[in-house]
Formats: C-alpha cells, structure tokens, sequence
C-alpha cells in the first residue's frame, strides 16, 4: 500500500505534535512540511528537531512562497534559490528526503493575456537549468533530493507537462534531482496522467495529490485508481503528499483522505 | 519430492512482480477509450478482446472498463450486431489487413444498419460481452450506479443477443451460427477445414496479408485459408452483411459462442435485477441455450462437444478446446461435467509443456503446436476452462490451472499464446487479454457473485 502524508497546514492543532497525532488517527503515515520565505523554514528548526524526537514523521517540504527559482527577476531569483538551499539544508538536518518546487508559480501564462512572456523559450531554459544545477548541486552535497513539480498552464509558463520536467532534468545530469508530480496538475496538462507516470517512472521522487477541481481526493472526478495503478506499477515508494483545499468540513475532509485514497487502489 | 523443489514457491513479491508487469501492458496499450489488444500486430479494437480486457482492466480502473466496452458499443450496428472490429480512423489502411476500405461498413453495411462512424468488420466474435459488462459492474456498483452504466449497455446487449438469436439462428435449431473462421474467434481451427473445402478462395493477387509483416509464417494461417477467408467475407460484403440475403457458404453452430451467450443470458438477467426489472426472460433463454447445447452439440461417444457444419447437417469430427468450454454452464447436467472434466484431464488435452489448455487434440491428425488455433494454448480460453472448474466447485484443477495461468503468463511477457508441447511463448507479446486476465486471476475473489 502507498504511504500517505498531510501538509502540515491541513492538518488541526497547534504544533506539529498536536497534528501528528491528529494525522496518525486519521491514517496518514506522515505530514508534509511548508517552507514560507525569508528562511522562516530555517527559523523553525528547534520546533522541527523537537518534533523530529517526539516521533514525527516529516520527509518531504514543499515551498511556501510567491517567487520561485524561474522568475523573471534577476534579485528574485538568487532569493528564491537561496531560500530553497536553505530549505534543502534543513530537511536534510531533520532527516528529511527532500523539497518540492515549481520553476514558477502565479508569474506568467501563455494562456492568459498578454500571451507572450518577456523572455524568450531559449532564456528560460538558461535559466532554469542554472537554477536546477545550483539547487540539484547542493541538496547532493546534503543527501537530499530536490523534486521539480510541473504546473498547470494557468499557473506557470514553463514546466507543465512531466516530459519538460524529465528533459530539463536530464539535462542537468543530476541524480539529485527529480520530478515531484501532482495529480491535479496532470489532470489538467497530460493526455494520459497513467501512461505519463510509466513513461517517466525512472525520474518520478514524489507525488502530491489533490482531486481534480483542486479539492481533497474524492472531491472530484478523477480516475484514481488508473493512476494509482501506474504509480504501483512504476514501484514507487514515496508518500502520496495531500496538498488541497478543503470542501465540505475540513477536519472531515482532511479526515476522509487516507482512507479514500485506500479504497481507490493506493 | 523433486518436483516440489523444481516449482518455484509463489510469493507475494512474485504476484506484485506480476500485478505491475501486468498493469504496465493494460496502460501501455490504452489508447484513450479503449485498448489494443497488441502495440505490434493488432492496432484496432477487437470485440472479444475488449470485453476479455475489461474483465482486468476493471481491477485496474473501472472507469476505464466501463470506456471498453462502451467505445465497442459505439461501433454497434442497428441490427444490433457487434463487429468484430472497430477500426481507429488514426491508422492507416495498410497498418492492417483486412482494413476498413475492405470491409466498407459504412456503405456495404448500411441496409443493415451499420453505423457511418465509426468504421468497422462486418463480422462478430463470441459474446462473452455481457458477462464482461457484469463482471465490470460488481467490481465497483456504486461508480456503475452513479455513471448509469448497466442502463446504458443492457438494452444495447440484449440487442446484440436477440441479432445472434435470429439472425444467426441459421440451423433454425435455436443456437447461433457463425458464418466466417474468424466470427468464433479460434480463426484457423482445424474444426473449420472440411467447411473451408467447400470455398473458392480469392486470389493472392486480390489481397495483401497485413498479419505476415509481425507474425510468423509458421504461426499464422495458409495463403490458401487465407483466401478463402477473404472469399466468404467479400460474398457477405457484396449481400450487405444481410444474414437473410447472403448465400452463406460457411455456416457452423460452435459450442464455445453458444456457451458464452448462454452465460452471458444470465448476466443480462443479473444485470436487469440490479435495473429493478425482471430477469426471467434472460434466465429462461439461458436454460433454453443449455439445453439447445447439449442436445444439439454434444457427443456422449467422445464426452466433449462439437461443432456443427449446417451445410452437411453433421457434427464436425474433431476435439478443440471450443467444445470443452460449455464447462462455463451452470446448467449442464452433472454427468457432461464430469465427462468433460475426464476429457480436459485426458491425452488429447493434458499437455506436457505448459498447464493451459491446448487449443486443438494433442493426438489429433491436424495438431500443429505453432499454428494460429490448431494445437497452441491460449489464455482467455484457459480463463474460461478456469471459470467453469470453479462454477462446478473442481477447486483444486481450478487452482492448478491458475497457477500454471499466471506462471507462464509472467515468463513469456504476456504472450498471446504458448506452445503446448515445448511451452515456449508464440505470437504477440504484452498482448492485452493476456495481461488484462492475469489481473483478474490475481484479484479473483473466491465469493464474486456470478451472474
């Protein structure tokens, strides 16, 4: 059976501790950490060595920010990838595996006006493939992994299928770095979100789930057990990461995850 | 003792093994609404396949063995029939023979009401649909209910049946015939032979074999069947695909077709249960269709069942897996189950290299252990034979052959068929049907209602 994960900031309680045994009880196998700007994830490690030694199960972070290492400004950009270094160093301190990003987030879509973005295909892929050799060079030095998670269209301009994410990785050439997935954004961008997972199997790290309408699984019509099926089928052995929005009551909803993802196959 | 030590013990990392490789083909060979039943050799949609892939494909998505069988459907015509073929208008013609320029459904076939699109064969295959269509409805009722699949496909099924039921009532006896090789899906039987004589074939130059570019000479028909196969299907072309109007030259009652439409008889009447309707109608043509079988078909002298050539009034005098089949009925008095069970167990169907279950008699004068359907095994035919030792409770011959299903399935890459006497793998690989029912067999629920 697949491991399942909550992002922290579902989960009820007041400290990690208090979430965790919320988490445990509803069935999930570990929480999901969030990492906001101006290292304020660096400034929580007491809180997080702590909930480390109380038993907390915490192996993968996803940023929490509205800059990214793709942006289109230069100043931008070094912050973004200082951030995510400091992010890989203090999941690797807490015996994490890694942290997800998305080359951008909010910053630019073909498919919305003005269309046409203010740099060219050839500048961006300079620049993510500078930015992802910093950041795969560095979580290697930490043991760590650091996961590239492709958008949808309306959200990012420049890795929305898995494809674009496993060339860009590839070129790279780095073992430290690989594709994390999300279920929602598949939906939107993949012709067939379960061939898509066979056909990158050997560069997919992490997967994050959430139903097609951006809700909690269950909440919409995807076909879960097709892509959970691929994901048994490739042997992945990652958690499934929670990272949704909430319909209906949210500690039921948060609640009804694990066991929904269950009886689909995972 | 020693041969204990040679069985490899099944594990449950070999059955995952297994599942992975497994579902790994079924979504490789998705096309989106439905699958094909092999990347290399066959890039359309086949009817028996199909609903052979549904009945595994529902443990891989539901929803996706829903899409199956309704994408087939989609290709039904108003006499209710279910071509054999509906082609993907993305290949092109010459990817496959015979191809939709041969068959030229839309226009040949319209006084019988084929459809303008999708093109297709104006042939059928056996109807284990609605046995399908069930089996995809209990894995999952509550997506079934919330999609209306059972309100959508159960008309469209008993449609298909009534076709066979008098259409195709063509011995007037109350059984199907079929009216090509290729309709009881065991193409190049020997069983067809003597009726095949009687065929002019067309000529070589008339036709251009697509099958021979990926298959094996040796595996695949004669040019000289081949022929006569393209014969009678450019006569049934050129009457309309009309089964009133047609001089049919090859017609044949087989025990297989006639056991799975009784079987699936009895899936519509679950199926019009489930609906809040009456199912006696269903149940009443499936005791009917037993009952036709065995007085029509059956052969007490060589405990198996035979086909019937219409042209001559006699039963055809060769054993094929297609006789063995009828096991499937829940109807069928005791005494056939246990001769057939002594026939499967007998010299002319125990194997030495492989536990399915050859197509053809072992010591027949015509086995060839290579040959499309004379003397290979096959996989949905050892899952049919399975289904049967299990509806009769033979737990144990059933629980052999399984093991020995999945085994073999899993060493040869999901071949299409094996070699019975070297068990060697022959034929297509990752092939569909092969893939799709060793899910099932891994996912079989001892307790799944039958219909």
């Amino acid at each position: 059976m697949l491991k399942t994960a909550a992002q922290e900031q579902l989960l009820p309680g007041d400290t990690l501790q208090a979430k965790w045994e919320f988490a445990q009880q509803a069935g999930y196998d570990a929480i999901e950490l969030r990492a906001k700007g101006d290292f304020h994830f660096a400034s929580r490690i007491d809180e997080l060595q702590q909930a480390r030694k109380d038993g907390v199960v915490m192996p993968t972070v996803c940023v929490d920010m509205l800059h990214f290492f793709g942006a289109f400004d230069a100043d931008l950009r070094r912050d973004a990838i200082a951030q995510m270094k400091s992010q890989l160093t203090v999941i690797a301190e807490i015996g994490g595996l890694g942290a997800q990003t998305p080359a951008s987030y909010g910053m630019f879509s073909r498919r919305l006006p003005p269309f046409e973005p203010p740099r060219s295909e050839e500048e961006d892929r300079e620049i993510l493939l500078a930015g992802l050799s910093e950041l795969g060079e560095h979580a290697r030095r930490e043991g760590v992994t650091l996961f590239l998670e492709p958008l949808n269209r309306y959200e990012d301009h420049m890795v929305n299928r898995l494809e674009q994410a496993a060339d860009l990785i590839r070129a790279t050439g780095l073992d430290s770095i690989r594709i994390g997935i999300d279920s929602y954004h598949m939906n939107i961008e993949e012709s067939d979100p379960a061939a898509a997972i066979i056909a990158h199997a050997d560069l997919i790290g992490h997967a994050q789930v959430s139903d097609s309408n951006r809700f909690q699984p269950g909440a919409g019509h995807l076909d879960w057990p097709a892509w959970l099926g691929a994901l048994h089928t490739i042997g992945y052995d990652g958690h499934l990461a929670a990272e949704c929005r909430l319909t209906g009551d949210p500690v039921e909803a948060v609640r009804s995850i694990p066991a929904f993802l269950q009886r689909s196959g995972a | 003792m020693k041969s204990l030590l040679d069985r490899p013990a099944p594990t449950a990392a070999a059955d995952l093994t297994l599942r992975r490789g497994a579902a790994r083909v079924l979504i490789d060979n998705w096309t989106g609404t439905s699958t094909v039943p092999s990347r290399t050799l066959y890039p359309h949609q086949w009817s028996w396949d199909s609903a052979f892939i549904a009945i595994g494909l529902r443990h891989l998505s539901v929803r996706r063995a829903q899409q199956e069988l309704e994408s087939l459907l989609a290709g039904q015509w108003a006499d209710g029939r279910i071509p054999h073929i509906v082609f993907n208008p993305a290949v092109p013609y010459d990817a496959y023979f015979p191809s939709p320029d041969f068959w030229q459904s839309a226009h040949a076939g319209r006084p019988s009401g084929a459809p303008s699109a999708p093109q297709t064969s104006g042939l059928v295959q056996p109807p284990v649909h609605a046995l399908a269509a069930w089996l995809v409805h209990a894995a999952d009722p509550g997506e079934s209910r919330r999609r209306g699949f059972l309100d959508r496909v159960h008309p469209r099924l008993a449609a298909w049946h009534d076709y066979l039921l008098t259409r195709r009532d063509l011995g007037g006896a109350g059984l199907a015939a079929v009216v090509h090789p290729w309709e009881p899906g065991m193409d190049n039987s020997p069983c067809w032979d003597r009726a095949l004589e009687r065929v002019e074939p067309a000529a070589p130059e008339e036709f251009h074999r697509a099958d021979l570019d990926h298959g094996h000479p040796a595996d695949r028909p004669t040019d000289l069947d081949y022929g006569r196969y393209v014969r009678l299907a450019a006569d049934y072309r050129e009457a309309g695909y009309d089964d009133r109007a047609t001089r049919h030259r090859f017609t044949v009652e087989d025990p297989c077709f006639n056991a799975l439409l009784a079987v699936s008889e009895l899936a519509l009447a679950a199926m019009a249960r489930e609906l809040g309707r009456t199912g006696a109608a269903h149940a009443e043509r499936a005791r009917d269709l037993s009952r036709r079988l065995v007085d029509r078909l059956w052969d007490d002298t060589a405990g198996i069942f035979r086909a019937r050539d219409l042209a001559t009034g006699a039963m055809v005098d060769e054993r094929s897996i297609s006789g063995l089949v009828p096991l499937i009925l829940p109807h069928l008095p005791q005494d056939i189950v246990r001769r057939l069970h002594a026939t499967l167990g007998s010299p002319h169907f125990k194997a030495p290299g492989t536990r399915l279950v050859p197509s053809y008699d072992l010591t027949g004068h015509a086995f060839d252990p290579q040959r499309y359907w004379r003397g290979p095994a096959w996989f949905n035919t050892a899952w049919l034979i399975h289904r049967g030792l299990r509806t009769h409770h033979l737990h144990a011959d059933a629980e052999r052959l399984r093991e020995g299903f999945l085994t073999e399935a899993g060493r040869s890459r999901f071949a299409e068929y094996v070699d019975p006497v070297s068990g060697t793998a022959r034929g297509a690989r990752q092939f569909s049907w092969t893939a799709a029912l060793t899910l099932d067999l891994l996912s079989t629920q001892p307790k799944e209602p039958t219909p």
